[in-house]
């Protein structure tokens, strides 16, 4: 379909080009392809958290029909080279334990693969792993973080001397004469303060848990290499990975991320063990491999993030102006091994982004990050911060109430007026306006009606609540950070292709997971070229085919992606406009002087002149011959997108909710946002965005949590156990906006969606509070569950008739 | 121990010699190879990406052995549209936005279709209550509420 149009794109509601596939059953997710003679691999998987592998018997498992091969970890501890890689090791001081695909010498924690076997269906696989015997003895299972850190633990990692695998400060410069004077004057505002208050804030292990399960597909040639078919966010650093670990020259592999891949999240975004596994088997038996995981085994291994602890402090005058946070963050991160991440770059940016979009004069923020027996973390939307912040917005709360001040006025009095602007942790916020964004929220919220009503209903013994929150999200991550924090680069890099019937190709070497790039990319060259949307297609997530990219990570598309192929469309319209001034001897005519317009590029100083982009594109592919002076006949470009430093959105919820004090259940009432994503490029896509991730925020406040037993057994592998928000668990959101454009974007667009859950611990659990207030309640842990809110109205109810 | 099976999927018939214990999910997506039906649970019958309809019922097809489908019929998401002619419940999951990685979105429809046959004028709060066997993690659930409520107008 080629419309013609007078329309912009840019900022438009356009229906997904996606959606036909996936609406009829077309869509070609991992599980979907398969390759002839292709054998399926199952992991036999740790049924221990810590212990010593004494021996694994695979005969009978062996002897089954249709059991191709079975290998352990001995098998391949000489063969494969073990992890940490250079490519995949962040440019932070940290440890990064030594670890193979399978365990080698001892389990160290439940779900760990032990075994992988090779068989022609996976019912068979299934027989196979039951049919092998592990003789394991049990080692002391490490799984608290705090005693895992105290001298004399047992070790997770033998070869280390403690379980330490990450400390850092993040506040006072660079020397550690500058940090320590920081910490004395922190120290100093802590004992003068008009108000301090501390608090140990603890969130669960809880994660994002996309609705596909991770999978991969290799196929080996002796001539060409490696093709993997893997379910990531950054295919090409896959293929790095995979080139180094496995020492296949780089040539030799490709990495195609499919393209429908069922929601990431950030789960999809490491450099996992089972991929380097399965690519090697698929190479030593020269046999196609595919591995689905199952769900159980993907709550297992993966999916876990949060699991922190934030003993944050904060000093605030009386009339509400704060002054300074103190915090000791302490993370669980499990056993470590996990490429990219390592368990700890998530609390690292956490800590990070902890100031929020306060102005905050002064801090001592500080981290320990500990390796446990439990599953790596990994990363989840609102990496890190989910925590972190909901302990400030917390304490924001709390100080609001020392000072006897709505907690909205404290916010606004303490927003960040102006930016550019660096916080204490070192983070730097480009642009936008945090009052504006607040302003248009409390025009929503209508507080004053609310309190009325509030005063109304504890008349009638109903206890309703009203929460707020905000959240500086990232937008992208530019390669100031991205290069310390995961040693790759920020930039992002598109290849526009425009072929001789002025269609464009756009090349995205990310991987969305769903996000709708497809739409929104053709959205944006659409706009630049003056064509309809149905004339871009976007092509993602193969390294053959796609330049370079980091991944989809970080919200790096609406910010890094688009705006690389909004500067690689500018470049091919000056040079179709310089086709067109040289064939119409247009001699003053500048690149400028072009409009892009209904499909037809527009001599702005006589718009008599004009061509159809069709025309022009087939003149300049097809016909090259009487060029203009010193150009070349071809049409396609890449352009590399960086800012110069990182940059932001801004959003802030209002939530309202009423709690049952009989039983501690609670309603969210409704939900109100408010929110600054610069330039939008499709509404409905930027809501859908908002939608799921407050859900999915609301879903790990209330519901999600990975239980450990004191022997370290994982008790919820499966959804009845680890409960997921339903539709009927959550209201509708009203998503509003008070945009200001990005400065640093060609568009004005900002990325969004990856941080954007934030908020929602801190503003549903402060509504929570806030209702609960004539009990003077603070809660101060998550989950926020029913029990625990009982239980804390029990304990307020026997203080108070005791007093 | 294999049986012989006759299933018929969206008016096709299939007739094959298959393991007792195998799932009807298996049987669609790797016998029958129609892909839309998804699995996202360990067979626990939570998520509904595998909703398939046995006789024009909504039922999760992990939960079934394929031999239990013996002379049943099955519609898949695939079996949805005919003619290449979306319904109206399909068109407006793309109009309203209600799909982003679209994994859940076969056993969604699946449910959903038969669902506003049941009940051609629902609140949302029936809605809602409709959708709590298919698990979404992407959209918040929003805009597939809003999706429904206009497909069943436009169906009634």
């Amino acid at each position: 379909m080629s419309d013609k149009t007078d329309e912009a794109w840019v900022g438009k509601k356009f229906a997904r080009k996606e959606d036909h596939r996936l609406t009829t059953g077309r869509g070609r997710f991992l599980a979907d392809l398969s390759i002839p003679g292709m054998l399926h691999l199952t992991f036999l998987r740790s049924e221990r958290a810590h212990a010593t592998i004494k021996s694994i018997d695979t005969s009978a498992a062996n002897a089954l029909p249709g059991v191709i091969a079975i290998y352990k970890g001995e098998d391949i501890r000489d063969k494969i080279l073990p992890m940490p890689q250079p490519v995949v090791q962040p440019n932070l001081s940290a440890r990064f334990p030594k670890h193979w695909p399978l365990a080698v010498g001892k389990v160290k924690f439940h779900g760990e693969p032990v075994a992988a076997i090779v068989s022609r269906d996976k019912y068979v696989g299934a027989d196979a792993a039951e049919a092998i015997v592990v003789e394991y003895e049990d080692l002391p299972y490490v799984g608290d973080p705090e005693k895992a850190l105290e001298a004399g633990s047992t070790k997770v990692h033998d070869d280390w001397d403690d379980n330490l695998i990450f400390e850092m400060g993040f506040t006072g410069g660079d020397t550690s004469e500058s940090q320590a004077t920081n910490d004395a004057e922190v120290d100093e505002i802590m004992k003068t303060a008009d108000i301090v208050i501390k608090n140990r804030f603890r969130v669960q292990r809880c994660g994002m848990t996309p609705m596909e399960t991770r999978g991969v597909i290799a196929d080996w040639d002796d001539a060409d290499g490696l093709v993997a078919h893997i379910t990531t966010q950054r295919p090409h650093i896959d293929r790095l990975g995979l080139s180094d670990i496995l020492d296949i020259p780089a040539e030799q592999v490709r990495v195609i991320s499919p393209r429908d891949q069922g929601g990431g999240f950030g789960v999809k975004a490491p450099f996992y063990r089972e991929p380097i596994l399965i690519c090697w088997i698929a190479k030593e038996l020269g046999r196609p491999i595919r591995w689905v995981e199952t769900r159980q085994e993907h709550l297992m291994a993966v999916s876990q993030e949060r699991d922190q602890i934030n003993d944050l402090e904060v000093a605030a005058s009386k009339d509400g102006k704060l002054l300074a946070i103190r915090n000791r963050g302490i993370a669980d991160c499990g056993d470590g091994c996990e490429g990219v991440y390592w368990g700890f770059v998530m609390p690292f940016l956490g800590a990070v982004e902890l100031p929020n979009g306060y102005t905050w004069e002064k801090g001592d923020v500080k981290l320990k990050v500990a390796v446990t027996n439990k599953s790596c973390l990994s990363p989840a939307r609102a990496f890190g911060e989910f925590p972190t912040r909901f302990a400030m917005e917390r304490s924001v709360d709390m100080i609001a109430k020392r000072c006897n001040m709505e907690p909205a006025e404290l916010r606004r009095k303490n927003l960040i007026p102006e930016l550019p602007y660096t916080s204490v942790c070192g983070e730097y916020m480009d642009s936008g306006d945090f009052l504006k964004v607040w302003d248009n929220l409390m025009k929503q919220a209508d507080l004053p009606s609310f309190r009325r009503k509030q005063e109304e209903a504890h008349r009638e013994g109903r206890y309703i609540g009203i929460g707020f929150g905000l959240g500086v999200e990232l937008s992208g991550v530019s390669s100031e950070l991205m290069v310390p924090m995961e040693n790759q680069p920020g930039y992002g890099a598109a290849t526009i292709r425009l072929d001789a019937r002025g269609k464009a190709f756009v090349y995205e070497g990310d991987a969305p997971q769903g996000q709708g790039h497809e739409t929104t990319a053709a959205q944006a060259v659409a706009h630049a070229f003056g064509i309809h949307p149905n004339d871009v297609v976007v092509v993602t997530g193969d390294t053959s085919t796609t330049p370079f990219g980091s991944g989809t990570i970080g919200a790096r598309m609406g910010s890094y992606f688009v705006s690389a192929a909004v500067d690689a469309s500018e470049v091919l319209k000056k040079k179709l406009a310089r086709f067109l001034a040289h064939d119409l001897e247009l001699e003053d005519a500048t690149e400028g002087d072009f409009e892009f317009k209904d499909g037809e590029i527009i001599y702005i100083k006589d718009p008599k002149i004009r061509q159809s982009f069709r025309d022009a594109c087939n003149r300049n592919i097809m016909a090259p011959i009487n060029l203009p002076e010193g150009e070349s006949a071809g049409l396609e470009h890449t352009s590399f997108f960086e800012a110069a430093k990182p940059m932001i959105a801004f959003n802030a919820d209002v939530c309202t909710v009423e709690v049952n004090p009989e039983n501690g259940q609670f309603n969210l009432l409704s939900w109100t946002t408010s929110e600054d994503v610069g330039q939008i490029i499709n509404p409905q896509i930027v809501e859908g965005q908002m939608q799921g991730a407050i859900v999915q925020g609301i879903s790990n406040t209330i519901f999600e949590e990975f239980i450990y037993d004191e022997n370290g057994q994982q008790l919820t592998a499966d959804f009845e156990n680890y409960k997921l928000a339903t539709a009927a668990d959550v209201p509708y959101m009203r998503i509003t906006h008070a945009p200001t454009p990005c400065p640093h974007t060609p568009l004005g667009s900002r990325g969004i969606g990856e941080g954007r859950p934030s908020d929602v611990p801190g503003c549903l659990t402060n509504a929570v509070c806030d209702a609960l207030s004539p009990f003077g309640i603070e809660i101060t842990e998550l989950p926020l569950r029913p029990d625990k809110i009982w239980r804390l109205i029990q304990d307020a109810k026997s203080t108070q008739a005791a007093n | 121990m294999n049986t012989t099976v006759k299933i018929s999927i969206n008016g096709e018939p299939y007739e094959e010699n298959i393991p007792n214990r195998m799932l009807l999910v298996d049987f669609i997506r790797e016998v029958a190879m129609l892909t839309g039906t998804h699995v996202g649970c360990t067979y626990e019958g939570v998520c509904g990406a595998c909703t398939i309809q046995l006789d024009g019922e909504a039922m999760k097809s992990c939960l079934m052995l394929a031999v239990q489908a013996e002379g049943h019929e099955i519609t898949t998401v695939e079996g949805l549209a005919k003619d290449g002619e979306l319904t109206p419940l399909q068109k407006s999951f793309n109009e309203h936005h209600a799909l982003q990685c679209g994994y859940c979105t076969p056993g969604i429809l699946m449910n959903m279709d038969e669902f506003i046959k049941k009940n051609p004028n629902p609140t949302e709060a029936e809605i809602r209550h409709g959708l709590v066997g298919n698990l979404c993690r992407c959209t918040g659930y929003a805009h597939i509420v809003e999706a429904v409520k206009d497909a069943a107008e436009k169906s009634a």
